[in-house]
């Protein structure tokens, strides 16, 4: 699995390397001179198959961070809350989006905004309305959340359409890039199969949080950035009224967990590489939606307390209905190991004494691990209906 | 900036030579633009008074290593203290070192461990102990694993206590950035309660040796080659005391991967270094009377890889890495004569795997 830099400070077109070949070599045996071909110096040169990224990312210079005594404040910061997504209204002025955030500055002054709260506020009202319910539990489906469905449905398709390549030692499988290309080739007209004529011009907006959520095509990884646009991707059709609040548990118990066996297959079967992961001491490789929406629906359940996650029986009868629990039984399925080990902050938070304290708790982290990572939030897209204030 | 940095560490060295007492000088070598107050000066002074000679340390203070050696081979981390004087010790013995280090056969070299303490007790076992055999690490100990606080801290007192036993080269992992993205940083603040076992790891990073040279015939890196580099004279001449930079050829060695598609020079996929092709092997090899490159840096299902008509060889040494990929370790012995056998290993059965402490919940919960 290899590792990529945090990435971009901001978007860069590709840059030469800093110092060139001028420097003319002598071998030591024959006297003749060294100099390679020049490396290449724009997109143009590149091989087919080495599909370039579009830009160069440039790490932030080297910090030593301040000491870390902020446990008070993380104690003290209060719970995030539900907020009402204002839906928009005529004129419509879609627009590409584009990345704003490139620096902490950035992300202090997109934590202050209105956009993050409300943000946020979308991803709360989302975990409140699965509160207490299997993902069974009748719910209002409308015919956007059936058509959001099946279109990841169709995606889920694609990759049987599309097996792995036999390959050797690489981790992660080039096959990928062949169905993230059909994936862009139809984000469109995925789009247009459930759009109203009013709003089909928004396509140029939420197309691209739509293709970044499954993803990353050069690096063959994902991560909870990819994940957070899925859900921006959502709150884009909340702010156009196409998702409405009655619609919310559908959209967690029929969308979000059609999406997560969507991902679940792409990661097993392209060997999707962990994008920025923490290791062992991130909450999980590739997720961290599913457990919010997971503790939520285990709060007040009458057996199951969070340290149930050491049953193998409850893993093995339970994973069907509730997300928290299918996303430890996937980690024990992939992972070798003492469980303590390989996800230690999960067998921590099994110690919490109820799912109330670990849905507030894993809101809290979301906001200060996701939303306020300049890592990952610099590829964060805003445009008409996500603002940048 | 740089020509600041490289008259300290010219009139270091001269100091050096005329037998003063030129590691007072040393602490100026951290971020010159960012001087960090863990190293005072004053304290430093104090910590080196006491000290003799690197090599003729006294027997107390050497049976205070073993010690720390023992306990570290049964995965018990030091004290912040202990860690803060082992990266001192340490220091004196890294700023020495060349940005290609000379390395004598018979020699074991070894990949990524990525803070997998107990595959790399594995490792150790199939190589057989340090100092009885010696190893070049090419680099990578921390982030990922469970372990790198423990895996780190025992090559660094190995190497302290057998400087002419054991390699240690920088991979690019071992960076303040790359740390706090995945997983060291988090793994001191969650074990100590605070970063600075982590700043003074990430401050020894910058000491660490570039590359190797195993008698003058093996030229092994963490990563690979860099556009800016055609002789190992050029790389002699970076001063490495430094973070990693964002591109340059530093910033190359550590993160360039080699790559079969690729004809001459490749911008890479992670966005730093650079990928390369077979003729850029073979120029350099033959540029520099190299055999071939041994490197890391890129996981290899069946634990070491060669290319390009075995010009370069992959060595990985961390198996079933992340605990999923299911992929084996393996290690390269090189004996006097530079004969090669590899070594391959797989991932530290449950029972000799210790078990974590428990820990309350993070802050987020409480």
């Amino acid at each position: 699995m290899e590792s990529s830099p945090p990435p971009a400070q901001s978007p860069k077109s590709p840059s030469s390397p800093s110092t060139t070949t001028s420097s003319t070599g002598t071998c030591c045996n024959c006297g003749g001179p060294t100099s390679f071909a020049p490396p290449p110096q724009s997109p143009t040169g590149w091989p087919e198959l080495s599909p370039p990224p579009n830009y160069r990312p440039v790490r932030a210079p080297a910090i030593n961070l301040p000491p870390n005594n902020n446990s008070q404040a993380i104690i003290l910061a209060p719970v995030p809350q539900s907020q009402k997504v204002p839906t928009i209204s005529p004129p419509f002025l879609f627009q590409s989006p584009s990345k704003k955030i490139h620096s902490p500055d950035d992300i202090r002054a997109f934590h202050e905004s209105e956009t993050c709260k409300n943000f946020l506020g979308f991803v709360v009202a989302l975990s409140e309305s699965i509160r207490g319910r299997k993902i069974s539990d009748p719910c209002h489906e409308s015919s956007t959340t059936t058509k959001i469905a099946s279109i990841l449905e169709t995606l889920i398709h694609w990759i049987d359409e599309i097996p792995p390549v036999q390959q050797s030692s690489r981790y992660g499988n080039i096959s990928y890039r062949t169905w993230h290309e059909r994936l862009i080739e139809n984000s469109d007209s995925l789009m247009l199969q459930f759009l109203p004529d009013e709003l089909k011009l928004s396509t140029v907006e939420i197309v691209p949080y739509f293709t970044d959520s499954f993803g990353n095509s050069s690096r063959i990884d994902y991560g909870t950035g990819h994940e957070t646009n899925f859900a921006a991707w959502l709150y884009c059709l909340a702010r156009m009224g196409i998702l409405k609040e009655e619609d919310y548990q559908a959209v967690v118990a029929r969308v979000f967990m059609k999406y997560l066996e969507l991902m679940r297959k792409l990661q097993l079967v392209y060997c999707l590489e962990p994008a920025g992961s923490h290791g062992v001491w991130g909450l999980d490789d590739y997720h961290f939606l599913p457990f919010i929406f997971g503790s939520s629906q285990l709060i007040d359940h009458k057996y199951m307390k969070p340290k149930s996650i050491h049953n193998q029986d409850i893993l093995e009868n339970f994973s069907n209905e509730y997300m928290y629990i299918s996303c430890i039984a996937f980690i024990k399925k992939v992972k070798k190991g003492l469980f303590a080990e390989h996800s230690p902050l999960l067998d921590d938070i099994s110690g919490v004494p109820t799912w109330n304290k670990v849905n507030s708790g894993l809101l809290k982290m979301y906001k200060v691990e996701v939303l306020e990572k300049v890592p990952i939030m610099q590829h964060f897209l805003f445009g008409w209906l996500i603002k940048w204030e | 900036m740089e020509i600041t940095r490289n008259r300290i560490w010219l009139h270091s060295k001269n100091l050096e030579k005329q037998g003063r007492a030129a590691k007072i000088e040393v602490p100026l070598f951290f971020h010159s633009t960012t001087p960090s107050p863990l190293w005072e000066t004053s304290e430093i002074q104090a910590d080196l008074g006491l000290n003799r000679r690197r090599r003729g340390s006294g027997l107390g203070e050497m049976s205070d290593l073993d010690r720390q050696i023992e306990q570290l081979k049964k995965c018990e981390p030091l004290k912040e203290s202990e860690v803060k004087a082992l990266c001192l010790k340490a220091m004196e013995i890294l700023v020495e070192e060349s940005n290609v280090q000379r390395v004598d056969a018979p020699v074991t070299i070894c990949g990524d461990i990525h803070g997998q303490f107990y595959d790399m007790k594995e490792l150790f076992k199939v190589g057989g102990d340090c100092p009885k055999t010696n190893y070049l690490f090419l680099g990578d100990f921390v982030d990922r694993g469970f372990y790198s606080v423990e895996t780190f801290l025992l090559l660094l007192a190995l190497k302290v206590r057998y400087p002419d036993r054991i390699t240690l080269i920088r991979g690019n992992h071992e960076s303040r950035q790359i740390t706090q993205v995945y997983g060291f940083y988090d793994e001191c603040l969650r074990k100590y309660g605070s970063v600075n076992v982590w700043r003074y790891c990430t401050d020894i990073f910058d000491y660490l040796s570039l590359s190797a040279l195993i008698e003058n015939k093996i030229f092994s890196v963490h990563g690979g080659l860099s556009p800016a580099i055609t002789t190992l004279d050029q790389i002699r001449t970076i001063d490495r005391k430094q973070e990693v930079p964002h591109d340059g050829a530093m910033c190359d060695l550590l993160w360039s991967d080699p790559e079969d598609i690729v004809d001459g020079w490749g911008l890479s996929p992670r966005g730093a270094g650079f990928l390369f092709g077979g003729s850029v092997v073979s120029t350099f090899n033959h540029a520099n009377n190299i055999d071939y490159i041994c490197r890391a840096h890129q996981l290899v299902m069946e634990g070491y890889k060669w290319m390009f008509n075995n010009q370069i060889v992959t060595v990985w040494s961390a198996p079933n890495y992340c605990y999923r990929c299911g992929n084996v370790a393996a290690i390269l012995e090189l004996d006097e004569n530079l004969n090669k056998q590899f070594r391959v290993f797989d991932a530290a059965p449950q029972e000799s795997r210790g078990t974590p402490a428990k820990k309350p919940a993070p802050d987020y919960f409480l």
